[in-house]
This record gives C-alpha cells, sequence and structure tokens, in this order.
C-alpha cells in the first residue's frame, strides 16, 4: 500500500486551515493502515510554512519554492503535484476544493490515470477501503462511492472535518520541479469591486431564489417585506445568473457571506454555494414549496407553502403589527 | 476557427429525484441541456456571431441526448456529435474525458468550451481532465473571456467574489460558470433549420476506446445514493396562511425585530 500525500495550499502568507483538516484526516488512515503522511508547499519562500505544517500533521513535506509557484498556475501546479507523488510514492493525493485545488486535481488525476473523487464531505477508511461521500444534485442527495485503481486523487470540502490539532514529527525537503514551457500564466487578482449594497451590515436580510420565478416579484414581494422589516433584500446565485438582480444582492460564496439576526430564504431551495453564505445567520426562516429542499435543514423555522400567498399577507401582518 | 462545445443533457432542475438503486429513476422525468452548458454554448456562438467560426457540439448518452444537441443547433451550433453507445454507460469522469479527448482530437477545435460542472453529478472533473488528455492548457470558472492574437485573458471566479485573471494559449479548454452571458433561445427558425443539420452518431469503438470506457473501464462507481441526513431541521409551521403568518410575527417579535 502507498503512502498519502497532502497538497497544501498557502493563502495570504499562511498555510490554510484547509491543508490542516486534509493532515488530520491523513494521519487518521495512516494510522490505520500503516501509511505514511507526506505533503507538497508550492510557493516563494515558503521554507518557514512548511516547517510549520512539518510539525502539525504534514509528515515529510516536499518543498517546491520559486518565482515560477508564487502564484497559481495549472500545468505548473501539475507538474509539481506529479513530482511529489513519485518522490513520495503516494497513492492517495488530497486535494482541498478551493478554487485552484478544484481547477487541478482532475488534471492531475487525468495525467496519473487515477480514479478521481472530488469535493468530499466525508472520507471513511473501513480496513483500508475508503469510502467517500458528496452532494449530488447541487445538495438534493447524498452519493456515496468507491474507487477501483491503484492511485487515488481525492478533493475534500474546506470546512468538512476538523483541522489537526497539536505536534508531530516530521520533515522537510526540497523538491526540484521543471515546469517547462507553460502555456497559461497568472496575470493579476482583481479584488471585489465595492458593492452597491452592502447585506452585512442588515439585521434582517429578505432573499429570494428561483422559486420568485419572475425579475417583476422581486420588488413586488420580495423588496416590502424587507422594507417594513427594516431590512435589505438579497438573492440567490440563479436570480444573478439569470440577470433578474445584478450581482451586489447575492449572498452565498461567490457573493456576500452574512450573519443577520434573521435570514428569511423565500424560493430558495439552497444549493451548498447559497448555504455557504447565510447558514452562520442567528435565525432562519425558510418558505419553499418544496418539502426536500436542502434548505430546510439549515432553517430554525420552516413554512412548506407558497410564497406568493405567504410573504404578501406576511409583509401586511409586520405592517399592522407596527401600527 | 473552429469552437468545440461539450454539452451534458441532464435531469430538469425541478424534476422528481426518486432514488433507483445507486442514482435515480430516470423514467418519465424530463431532463434539460445542464445549466453551465448552455453558457457555454452562447460564450461560442458569441464569437461565431462577431467572426467566421465553426461551432461543434458534443454530447455523450442514450437516444434523449439528440434532442439536446437538436436544441443546440437550434440555437446556432453548427454540427453535432452524439456518442450512442450502450457500453459507454457507467463511464466515469475520465471516461468521458477520453471519449470527448478522441472527438477533440479528430476535430481539432482551436477552443473548447464547457460548463463548469454538470447539475447532476457536480463533479466538476471533465474540463481539466479533457485539457490533459489532449495536452492544452485549461481554466474553470470562467467569468469573462476576452480574445486576441490567439490569446485568451479569461477572469476566473475564486473567493470572496474576487476574480483571477488568467491567460492562456489557444488551443485550450475554458469552463464556464454559470452567468457569464445572457443565454439566447432557439428562434423558431432556428429550430426548422437545425432539423437539417448534421448529427453524427459514434460509439466507443468508433472513437478507438472499446473496452476502455463504461462501467468497466470505470475506476470510480457509485455504491449508494440517499437524501441528505436530517439532523437538526426546521421546526415546521403548518395551517391556513392566517395561522402561518400569525406564527412568522410571533417569532419576529421574539427575536425582537418588531
Amino acid at each position: 500500500m502507498g503512502n498519502i500525500l497532502i497538497v497544501a495550499e498557502i493563502q495570504a502568507g499562511q498555510v490554510r486551515e484547509a491543508t490542516y483538516e486534509l493532515a488530520a484526516f491523513a494521519q487518521q488512515v495512516a494510522g490505520e493502515t500503516g501509511r505514511e503522511v507526506a505533503s507538497l508547499v508550492m510557493g516563494k519562500d515558503v521554507g518557514a510554512l512548511a516547517e510549520e505544517l512539518a510539525g502539525r500533521g504534514g509528515g515529510n513535506v516536499h518543498v517546491v519554492d520559486g518565482a515560477d509557484f508564487e502564484n497559481y498556475n495549472a500545468e505548473a501546479a501539475s507538474a509539481a503535484i506529479q513530482s511529489a507523488v513519485a518522490a513520495s510514492g503516494a497513492d492517495l493525493i488530497l486535494v482541498s476544493n478551493t478554487p485552484s485545488g478544484w481547477d487541478v486535481a482532475p488534471r492531475v488525476a487525468a495525467a496519473l490515470d487515477a480514479g478521481f473523487i472530488s469535493d468530499c464531505f466525508n472520507i471513511s477508511s473501513d480496513g483500508g477501503n475508503l469510502r467517500f461521500k458528496r452532494r449530488v444534485f447541487n445538495g438534493k442527495l447524498d452519493a456515496t462511492l468507491s474507487a477501483s485503481s491503484d492511485v487515488v486523487v481525492a478533493s475534500v470540502q474546506p470546512g468538512a472535518t476538523a483541522p489537526f490539532e497539536g505536534t508531530s514529527s516530521g520533515s522537510t525537503s526540497a523538491l526540484e520541479v521543471a515546469t517547462g514551457d507553460t502555456r497559461s500564466r497568472f496575470v493579476e487578482v482583481k479584488q471585489a469591486e465595492a458593492k452597491g449594497v452592502d447585506l452585512t451590515k442588515a439585521d434582517v436580510i429578505v432573499s429570494g431564489g428561483r422559486g420568485v420565478g419572475d425579475p417583476e416579484k422581486f420588488p413586488e414581494i420580495i423588496q416590502p417585506l424587507a422594507d417594513v422589516l427594516g431590512g435589505a433584500m438579497g438573492a440567490s446565485r440563479p436570480v444573478v445568473d439569470a440577470g433578474w438582480l445584478p450581482h451586489a444582492y447575492q449572498v452565498g460564496s461567490s457573493g456576500q457571506v452574512v450573519t443577520p439576526k434573521l435570514y428569511i430564504a423565500c424560493g430558495i431551495s439552497g444549493a451548498i454555494q447559497h448555504l455557504v453564505g447565510m447558514k452562520a445567520s442567528n435565525y432562519i426562516i425558510a418558505i419553499n414549496k418544496d418539502p426536500d429542499a436542502p434548505i430546510f435543514e439549515v432553517a430554525n423555522l420552516g413554512v412548506v407553502g407558497d410564497l406568493f400567498e405567504i410573504v404578501p399577507a406576511l409583509t401586511s401582518a409586520v405592517q399592522d403589527a407596527k401600527g | 476557427m473552429k469552437i468545440m462545445v461539450c454539452l451534458k443533457q441532464v435531469p430538469h432542475q425541478d424534476a422528481r429525484l426518486d432514488i433507483d438503486g445507486a442514482w435515480i429513476k430516470e423514467d418519465g422525468i424530463k431532463f434539460e441541456i445542464n445549466s453551465y452548458d448552455t453558457y457555454a454554448l452562447e460564450e461560442a456562438l458569441r464569437i461565431k456571431d462577431a467572426e467566421e467560426a465553426e461551432v461543434v457540439v458534443a454530447s455523450i448518452g442514450p437516444d434523449r441526448v439528440s434532442q439536446a444537441l437538436r436544441t443546440a443547433l437550434g440555437m446556432g451550433a453548427d454540427r453535432a456529435i452524439h456518442v450512442k453507445d450502450p457500453e459507454v454507460d457507467g463511464s466515469d469522469a475520465l471516461g468521458i474525458a477520453k471519449l470527448l479527448a478522441a472527438i477533440a482530437k479528430e476535430e481539432n477545435p482551436d477552443l473548447v468550451f464547457m460548463g463548469l460542472m454538470s447539475d447532476d453529478g457536480n463533479f466538476a472533473a471533465v474540463p481539466p481532465m479533457l485539457a490533459e488528455l489532449i495536452g492544452v492548457p485549461h481554466t474553470t470558472a470562467a467569468v469573462k473571456v476576452e480574445r486576441s492574437n490567439g490569446k485568451l485573458t479569461v477572469d476566473r471566479e475564486i473567493e470572496g467574489g474576487a476574480s483571477e485573471v488568467v491567460e492562456l494559449q489557444a488551443p485550450c479548454v475554458v469552463a464556464v460558470q454559470t452567468g457569464i452571458n445572457q443565454v439566447r433561445y432557439a428562434s423558431l427558425k432556428g429550430i426548422m433549420a437545425a432539423k437539417k443539420k448534421p448529427l453524427d452518431v459514434k460509439s466507443a469503438s468508433d472513437l478507438g476506446l472499446a473496452g476502455q470506457v463504461g462501467a468497466s473501464g470505470a475506476k470510480v462507481s457509485i455504491e449508494g445514493i440517499e437524501p441528505p441526513p436530517k439532523g437538526d431541521s426546521a421546526e415546521l409551521l403548518e395551517g391556513s396562511t392566517d395561522e402561518i403568518v400569525g406564527g412568522l410575527v410571533n417569532k419576529i417579535k421574539e427575536l425582537g425585530l418588531l
């Protein structure tokens, strides 16, 4: 049986917490199956970060250090991961499902002719037989998968497991990687533009989803409830993608992450990318016609029903209660 | 300029998902083009609107997939390739990528557009795999694509609303995020014209992949599928609209927001 390779990720000069989550899982499986843990750290001047990872669950850390690795590039990262797989004798490669992780991991799997499983939220090891759990159908169902290949690449959802805590003994060693002529290059990161709508300061957010059905229904039904509660209007991704509302209204991993005192989700089924953006709200009310909608998993109070009936009635009732 | 667009036909977003074995029951539900892929097709058609270009759409799956391909032709694609072969059933992402790579090697496109992921499997695996198999660069989660002198400048969505700008030399594979453009509908004229456009049907052996794809060639398999655990799900308010609204108002008062 081969070893386990963790592909570490550096963000803003730190080892990402998601990397330590991979380390916790890798150390657990290594302990159960007599494998060893190795890691790969890529970047520029990352020696100290590699030492830190080696002391916190990263095992034998291979360090690829150079200007070519200062910013993420799929071809360079793929070459480095393949070198680290060869150097570590790994047959299980763990990557965090982040923008760079989801970009490079399938490419590496194809290069290694390996089995690939993405965005797992749980990996269990039963006597060395790995079972991977992940969401399908935009969060509506969970699937359990297994791999029959000699080598497996898996990407893991950040935050799905607890990070490695404490100290461990490890080592670091330099790994030389020839990137060759890459045919793609990093240009720059553009920071998010200032939002016309700052949802992060609102005490109450009333959001509408695909179930609202029509762009005109937002000013007609959703905004009035937000107004009467002294709050702000938000939206889920499909609403913004369809051009019904500008991106500034989007709540979710690719929009604004909000934690109001009250979040009212209307006609939002609850795709993971939306839940990430609002599940830490103090109190969540969900109104949806589908009783199986994943939004009810994170809501405190749910109404299975017709939002076109309930939301306007609620707006009037709140108005009346205010007198 | 030749652009290849890879499409998947998936269960309609509002379709009832009844579990059947290790997947869902497909009988009697509606299918549609994967939402991400409609944006990929639109991105290709916009290039065709601006200059001389051929748009070739490719898809893998049973008979019903021809309907998705006809829709794509109706929207403005020029030609379709349908890999229809019971032998490819049960392919994993790498199997699908191998089939598409075989098509890409025959077609030699300047650009390949496809969706970031599918609405059913949510794997997001095939585009980078395809790029690796045909030896070209790729990027994912594209929210803006600009071209000049054989190069693409792509904004890709990263976390917190930021984007990463990447430059790629063509040929390359670009996996697009939803919302990158506003997708057109097929016009009646387009739908009529689509009936006369070529739709080639191919098998795994036509593509030199007999025995390498499908369930027997898959390295990854789904063992089971189930609804997510119910956990601490919501307390449900039931009754008439008045009763429900009364309950909601009481809760809002309790939270000190009214």
